[in-house]
């Protein structure tokens, strides 16, 4: 159930980006049809009130910061920064910024360890992100300017955000109980059966949302400098200097961050969802999917293009970065992208001798030893640059626009494929360029003897990625046999990467081997896992891709709803607190860093925070405790449905709760995150850093209310109340119903999900 | 004696007769000779160079248990003269050899009266030609195996990895000295050894004992990016900027004259001229002052770290450059572009580009940083982003009949927008194009002004081709370059906006010159002729109006490239020449004796290749890795291969002595043994192992 409601959502929202082609689900799921009509008209009075709340978070701003900064328009921004004010301004800014980090991140890893707290930090997290870019909203095609507004709004609203979220706190600590009450409905309304996935879905995406933000924030801003900085102030420090501006570019380069949500349907019919962010690249995906999919991890996974139309296939590259190519797809595309097998993505690095040595005979190639192949390797790929092997043979080639398929002697060569004119000798300066591979990617051509009349069905094509559709900028050629085709194919990719292939090999055969020696130890400990790892490994994954947002965007929906609505869902099904586990640690930490490292080191953390934990919240706590173990809830969450759930749930779930639990929702979140501060503070041994921060917890704790709103509000809202860290409550209520039909604007869901929290206050 | 095989087996390396050829072992024939006058004084006539050619030699009375070294002090106390004597020592002529052992005595080097002894300095100038055809005078160790004095020469030169070069000699220009040698330019570093201790530097590299103390005065510890001995006066400095800096591009008329060797034959001759690593400079025959070539001979180029490679950099570039010019090693036309347009560029960089080795990485991450966000901001301000306002006649499709038609165009980001006029500006465009990742082609004749920049512009149903005319060379040269950033998907912001202008300016300033005068004016920054850039036959296939829009093309792609990884750019693609790394020698084969059918051996860093004339192909390829032994019958001057799976060659060398393809052949195999955790010493010892061969004799 909650699968389908994550799918709509997508779906609606990539149709507000024209750009994006989003295959719907197979399926669509009638409950959730339900739900859509509401959040529909949410969405619009959400879109305006984030403005007004954005003037208002300006204004309040001046009167806080020590700084100008607040009057100073972006232009005037720019030309402070070459002077010296420069200095006391970041200081200033960043100084304010720590502290929320600092917060924020005490908040976050405690809640790592709870499902309960996990989902509360999301949300808090979330909720920065969400207010930091809110005003990004507007413009969702302009990505390429906005980079001040960004900053300025990143900049202000983390401040706004610490003061609201002191505010919340408080307030949260006043109505605690009410909170979990509320939240529990909302999920079961959902779906009976994935109450815990949702969660689970949800927590992990808030966490990859956040992630990017969170980190970076973090990373740049410990606690150490918050205090450093304002002193530094004074004494203006070249170095403090350019840290700060770096931050603050790198700030600015997030807030242009695309992401997709690409729903992947497994071969089996199953699918699975991953949102991709558009620095991540192949390799950075498929150790996701591996993660979620329980297969063996070996080399030969590879995530695939293909296009009906035309009739191709073609492996990512481990270092290609996943969004662009997805962005060429057309609207109506039916491109999908598998998750499978392919042996021949990396055999040059098993048996080079049949490329480097093709011209020998078999015998003597079977002959080969494995010395001699780590010789080829090490000849061809650790030089300077990689030595293309030199391809020979007579291929068809299909000429422009005919129907006719024509032999010629081509070769192969680093600058571009030759073929060799009629009666000329096959000395390099009388060849041909046929095509170079600047602008080009290589694909496997499926059945194109049917298609193309093609002497065989070995036939492999360069296009431009770009291009979609059956055109003569395409080049088509047919080999006599499967081995020809590889190995032109593969001397292509050679030519057109190479040293980067090897190290994509090296890379996939590192993380083969510590996922093997990881999944013998986790399989045993899991008897639940077990069960669901099996259907995993089986699929095959389609990705459609369903919407694509900015960084801003995604986080938003996520945080918003999925925030609060993960707080919820945790109580009622144990399951799906377990699931918390695996999926939070991977967004929290890097994401990039690939799952083990994530996996490995949300586990220790568990068990640690559990104590704590029960103390806060009855409920939660109680919940926490099943997931201890942490394969089990991986499990669940490999299963079928929750593959959606990553990505999807966290907007969905948002939306859902949002509306139905305006008021009541903001204290909930809150209070789990203070009583866990103040109670973890004994138990946890590694928390104990939380302590010294649990001053600034709560100002974070408010803060991430304060924050969505800023971001959201940034320039109109002055006083609206920041500490209605409810808002996010509200929108999970809301969203639970609409989410789906809302996908075609978030913004407006969101927005409008902020003006019922203000209107509760 | 006679038939002595040098036995080696890859990878083992077992030697059977150990090599030292630094060593002067006494032959036995001589020694059971000299016991005879053993106590009973003799006249030794010793000629010391220093005195001058005509003054008669200087006599000593000795015994023959006197050592070597009672006899320099003798001769130096007999010639009265002061001076610095540590670097000369004796040379027995007859015999070829330096009685470098001063504690041996004369009876063990069996010398009698009749000895013709030479006592003179062991450094002595030489004329050195380097990779970028200039040449430099120094003064090079001539009683040391080529291999150490080249080691010594490098360490001169600041060029690491000398065991990648070697000594060639010069091809004979008689016909060309008349009018060359008066105004070829000599550097000249001879004077570098006494004042700065690169002597004792050379010195101590051709004696082993008295390595440690000299050795870190020679390591090249840098003053101002350049070793010290460079630092020492402006001369010397504008030596390491000739060493470190390219050259610009040759005269047309310049790489026309060269030799160029027309056949794979004739690169095979080239081969026979390599000196002998293991033998010293004088036993083969080169004199003081003689003219030697510097190249890298063996294409392993190992560990290139360009922050300390800068003169093994650019000399290796120089020779990539020339063996490209001079069409050694064959490309297709496309690749020639490419390099045409990479020594076009790495020569713009290298006269412009100051050496900034000082900042740190991090500032200037920092400083672009700022540098882009200050332009963001400028552009947001200012709308910078969108300055170009232009009407530009515009054309869909070059088949279509209708002409160009005039929009008013607008350059946003990496987007054009095209309007019926001005007025209409403000409102939707007519169209609006997204130049990312499209192709961008110039279309220009100077002559005819005319200024088309071609448009190939993806999109799902294919490429669509789009023309835009430009009104003058202004306009064009802004347009194309900010076309050219959109398809890379830079916006106008990006800093690299101007140099992009200014290049286009340079090129078409290309096109605009006389095809006249461009032999008079190679090195004018401005005006360098895309002949110069590009193989002679290339001069007669294209004229420069046709060659410079061809490279113009191929700049695109590289113009934004720093000097280094332009450099390196060059080199990769030269390496990625299915040719690349071989040298030919011609070679007959037992098998075909009678038949007198000369064949290519091709040596490449990893295999063995043959090469049949007739067709040009590749008939046969055997790798290192295969191979079990080779031996050379040096009586006979054959060698003798063997490769697993009892695979056995035999041929005779032709063009070659078979000591150089011993060389060869043992010189790669010893690279190949290079790695990084021994890479900082030079296994001097193995590669004589496995190069010197009949040294052991």
């Amino acid at each position: 159930m909650c699968v389908s409601p994550c799918k709509r959502i997508c779906v609606s929202s990539f149709h507000a980006f024209p750009d994006m082609t989003c295959q719907l689900s197979r399926r669509p799921r009638p409950s959730n049809e339900n739900s859509l009509p509401p959040r529909s008209t949410d969405h619009n009075k959400l879109i305006d009130t984030p403005q007004n709340l954005d003037s208002g978070q300006l204004e309040t701003r001046e009167s806080n910061s020590k700084s100008d900064l607040s009057a100073v328009s972006m232009s005037d921004i720019c030309l402070l920064l070459q002077m010296d004010d420069i200095d006391a301004m970041f200081s200033d800014l960043l100084g304010e910024m720590d502290l929320l980090t600092q917060s924020l991140e005490q908040e976050t890893a405690a809640p790592t360890s709870l499902p309960t707290t996990t989902t509360t930090t999301t949300n808090n997290n979330k909720e920065v992100n969400f207010s930091i870019f809110t005003d990004l909203n507007e413009s969702l095609h302009e990505l390429e300017d906005t980079d001040l507004d960004a900053l300025m709004a990143d900049l202000v609203a983390d401040l706004n955000a610490t003061e609201e979220k002191l505010a919340a706190e408080i307030q949260g600590l006043k109505v605690p109980s009410p909170p979990p009450p509320d939240l529990p409905p909302p999920p079961k309304g959902l779906s009976a059966h994935h109450p815990a996935s949702p969660a689970s879905p949800a927590g992990s995406t808030g966490s990859n949302v956040s992630t990017p933000a969170s980190s970076s924030a973090s990373s740049p801003l410990p606690p150490p400098p918050p205090q450093s900085t304002k002193p530094t102030k004074e004494e203006i420090e070249a170095q403090m200097k350019a840290d700060k501006i770096k931050l603050a570019l790198e700030k600015l380069k997030e807030a242009k961050v695309k992401k997709l949500v690409v729903k992947v349907l497994l071969n089996d019919g199953s699918s699975k969802t991953l949102m991709v962010d558009e620095r991540q690249n192949v390799r950075e995906v498929l150790d996701n999917l591996f993660e979620k999919t329980h297969c063996d991890c070996n080399v030969d996974w590879s995530l695939c293009e293909t296009n009906p139309e035309l009739q191709l296939e073609r492996a990512f590259e481990d270092h290609e970065n996943l969004v662009e190519p997805l962005l060429a797809w057309t609207r109506d595309s039916e491109n999908k992208i598998l998750f499978k097998e392919r042996g021949e993505k990396y055999e040059v690095f098993k048996n080079p001798q049949t490329f480097y040595l093709w011209k020998k005979d078999n015998k003597a190639l079977k002959a080969i030893k494995d010395k001699d192949k780590e010789i080829l390797i090490k000849e061809n790929f650790c030089g300077t640059s990689a030595i293309v092997p030199d391809l020979e043979a007579v291929l068809h080639l299909k000429e422009d626009g005919k129907k006719s398929w024509r032999q010629r002697l081509f070769q192969l060569r680093a600058s571009g494929i030759y073929y060799v004119p009629k009666g000329k000798t096959k000395s390099s300066r009388d060849l041909v360029c046929f095509l170079q591979f600047d602008n080009v990617n290589v694909y496997y051509g499926k059945d194109f003897k049917g298609k193309y009349k093609a002497p065989t069905d070995f036939c492999f094509l360069l296009k431009h990625p770009q291009i979609q559709k059956d055109s003569q900028y395409i080049k088509y050629l047919c080999c006599d046999d499967a081995c020809t085709m590889n190995l032109w194919v593969t001397g292509i990719r050679i030519a057109k990467y190479g040293a980067s292939l090897y190290e994509n090999f090296k890379t996939a055969e590192k993380r083969a081997a510590v996922s093997s020696v990881w999944t013998n130890r986790s399989a045993p400990s899991c008897s639940n896992p077990s069960t669901p790892s099996p259907t995993i490994k089986v699929s095959t994954t389609f990705v459609h891709f369903l919407f694509m947002m900015r960084y801003l965007l995604s986080s938003l929906s996520p945080q918003d709803v999925g925030g609060v609505p993960p707080p919820p869902p945790p109580p009622p099904p144990l399951p799906s607190t377990s699931t918390f586990p695996p999926s939070p640690p991977e967004p929290v930490f890097a994401p990039p860093p690939p799952p083990l490292a994530a996996k490995s080191s949300p586990k220790p953390a568990f068990p640690q925070q559990h104590p704590p934990p029960n103390f806060p919240l009855p409920p939660p706590p109680a919940m926490d405790f099943p997931p201890p173990p942490p394969l089990p809830p991986i499990a669940d969450h490999s299963e079928a449905p929750p593959d959606f759930l990553p990505p999807p749930p966290p907007s969905f779930g948002s939306l859902s709760p949002l509306p139905p639990l305006p008021g009541k929702s903001l204290p909930p979140p809150p209070p789990p995150c203070f009583r866990r501060m103040d109670q973890s503070l004994p138990p946890p041994p590694p928390d104990p850093g939380f302590l010294p921060p649990p001053p600034p917890p709560p100002a974070p704790t408010a803060a991430p209310s304060a924050a969505v709103r800023p971001s959201g509000s940034v320039r109109k809202m002055p006083p609206p109340p920041p500490k209605r860290t409810t808002p996010t409550l509200p929108a999970g209520g809301g969203g639970g119903g609409g989410g789906e039909g809302g996908g075609g604007d978030f913004m407006s869901e969101l927005m409008k999900a902020m003006q019922k929290k203000r209107s509760v206050p | 004696m006679c038939v002595s095989p040098a036995l080696f087996s890859f990878p083992g390396v077992c030697l059977l007769h150990s090599v030292r050829p630094v060593s002067f072992a006494p032959r036995s024939l001589s020694l059971s000779s000299s016991r005879s006058p053993r106590m009973a004084g003799w006249d030794l006539s010793v000629t010391v160079e220093d005195l001058g050619p005509d003054a008669p030699p200087v006599t000593l009375s000795v015994t023959s248990d006197l050592h070597v070294g009672g006899v320099i002090l003798r001769l130096v106390e007999k010639t009265q003269i002061k001076r610095d004597w540590s670097d000369h020592a004796i040379w027995w002529e007859q015999k070829q050899r330096w009685l470098l052992r001063t504690s041996w005595t004369l009876e063990k080097y069996g010398i009698h009266a009749d000895a013709r002894l030479l006592y003179m300095p062991q450094h002595k100038p030489l004329k050195l030609g380097l990779p970028n055809g200039i040449t430099l005078r120094l003064h090079a160790c001539f009683s040391s195996p080529v291999f150490q004095t080249l080691m010594g020469i490098c360490r001169m030169l600041n060029i690491r990895h000398p065991e990648e070069l070697s000594l060639l000699r010069p091809l004979e220009e008689k016909k060309k000295k008349k009018d060359k040698d008066s105004a070829e330019e000599i550097y000249d570093l001879t004077e570098v050894p006494r004042s700065s201790g690169t002597l004792i530097t050379l010195h101590s590299l051709s004696r082993p004992d008295m390595h440690t103390y000299e050795e870190w005065l020679s390591r090249p510890c840098l003053y101002n990016g350049m070793p010290a001995h460079f630092a020492d006066s402006p001369k010397m400095e504008a030596i390491y900027k000739m060493l470190s800096v390219t050259q610009p591009p040759p005269a047309p008329e310049v790489v026309a004259k060269q030799y160029r060797p027309a056949s794979v034959v004739d690169k095979a001759h080239i081969n026979g001229r390599w000196l002998d690593s293991s033998r010293c400079l004088i036993q083969q025959g080169i004199r003081e002052n003689d003219r030697l070539w510097l190249r890298f001979k063996y294409f392993a180029f190992y560990d290139i770290e360009p922050k300390y490679d800068v003169v093994r950099l650019t000399q290796l570039y120089e020779q990539a450059r020339w063996s490209i010019l001079l069409e050694d090693i064959d490309c297709t036309e496309e690749e020639m572009m490419l390099f045409g347009a990479l020594q076009y560029h790495i020569s713009k960089v290298s006269q412009s580009e100051p050496k900034l080795l000082s900042s740190s990485a991090a500032m200037d991450d920092l400083e672009s940083a700022l540098q882009s966000l200050e332009v963001k901001m400028d552009g947001e301000s200012s709308s910078a982003s969108e300055m170009l306002h232009v009407t530009i006649c515009f054309r869909p499709k070059k088949l279509t009949l209708k002409g160009y038609k005039q929009y008013w165009f607008k350059f946003q980001d990496t987007s054009i927008s095209y309007y019926k006029s001005k007025e209409e500006s403000i409102g939707e465009p007519i169209q609006q194009i997204n130049l990312r990742g499209c192709e961008v082609a110039p279309d220009v004749n100077m002559a005819a002004q005319k200024f088309l920049i071609r448009l190939l512009i993806p999109a799902p149903e294919g490429m669509n081709e789009v023309y835009l005319r430009c009104e003058n060379e202004q306009q064009y040269a802004q347009w194309m370059a900010a076309c050219r950033l959109a398809s890379k998907g830079k916006s106008l912001a990006d800093s690299s906006f101007q140099s992009e202008i200014k290049s286009i300016h340079s090129f078409l300033a290309m096109q605009r010159t006389n095809p006249s005068s461009h032999g008079n004016t190679p090195a004018n920054d401005e005006s360098i002729n895309t002949h110069s850039l590009v193989s002679p036959r290339y001069h007669k296939k294209y004229k420069t109006k046709q060659l410079t829009p061809r490279i113009l093309d191929a700049y695109q792609n590289v113009a934004q490239l720093s000097l280094t990884d332009a450099l390196t750019r060059f080199l990769q693609i030269w390496q990625a020449l299915p040719d690349f790394g071989l040298s030919y020698i011609t070679f007959l084969t037992n098998r075909f004796k009678g038949s007198r059918k000369d064949e290519v051996l091709g040596i490449a860093p990893n295999r063995l290749i043959r090469i049949d004339l007739g067709v040009g192909d590749v008939v046969k390829t055997w790798r290192y890795n295969n191979m079990k032994q080779w031996n050379v019958n040096w009586d006979i001057r054959q060698m003798a291969i063997e490769f697993e799976g009892n695979v056995n060659i035999a041929f005779s060398c032709v063009t070659a002595d078979c000591k150089i393809v011993h060389e060869f052949i043992g010189g790669y195999i010893f690279m190949s043994t290079r790695s990084r955790e021994k890479s900082d010493t030079l296994n001097e010892e193995l590669f004589h192992k496995l190069t010197g061969g009949h040294e052991a004799l």
